[in-house]
């Protein structure tokens, strides 16, 4: 990661933007165990009380760090019941980077916000119909599938 | 605009930080080996 991702322009900028980077060893305790950290890179969002919403582990290049980063960002969003801001979130990770790795996850959890917001499941049927589209190898496909008879 | 990451190293701080600006804040627990 600090040799080819965090070194990228476009990563600078979105991390700089958006959040507020935190780098410790993965062995520093309390925090190793606190968090249960076993590998590294293991990259965690926090929201603003450092409640844990999203997990990495492993590489990520530039093009999958920043759609990923805006996954945790929504999923910090969303478990809050701030719908509306995840959904800011997913509409650019969507917009941006529809075939990065986050993309069918974002779907997914886009319809579930629509759903939440609106009390209309027909959103929830949308994200399935999409996700077997635009991603039909996705796990996400099967985890929509119960949608598909809204 | 900034030419590399500005990481913060302490979580307490870093909170301060997020609660200050209203962000998220991203934990990277590297290996530097």
């Amino acid at each position: 990661m600090d040799a080819v991702t965090y070194p990228n322009q476009e990563v600078i900028s979105f991390i700089s933007e958006n959040m507020i980077p935190l780098q410790v060893l993965f062995d520093a305790q309390p925090l190793s165990t606190g968090f249960n950290v076993k590998w590294t890179p293991t990259l965690v969002t926090l929201d603003t009380d450092g409640k844990e919403h999203h997990r990495t582990v492993g590489f990520l290049a530039p093009e999958e760090l920043i759609p990923s980063l805006l996954l945790g960002m929504a999923k910090s969003y969303f478990e809050t019941d701030r719908f509306n801001e995840a959904l800011v979130n997913l509409e650019r990770l969507l917009g941006k980077h529809p075939k990065s790795g986050s993309a069918a996850e974002a779907l997914y959890l886009r319809g579930v916000c629509r759903y939440k917001s609106t009390n209309d499941p027909k959103p929830l049927k949308e994200a399935y119909e999409q996700l077997a589209a635009d991603y039909p190898s996705s796990e996400w496909v099967k985890r929509a599938y119960p949608y598909r008879l809204l | 605009m900034e030419n590399k990451i500005k990481w913060e190293t302490d979580l307490d701080a870093a909170l301060a930080l997020a609660q200050a600006e209203n962000k998220p804040v991203l934990l990277d627990f590297f290996n530097p080996g």
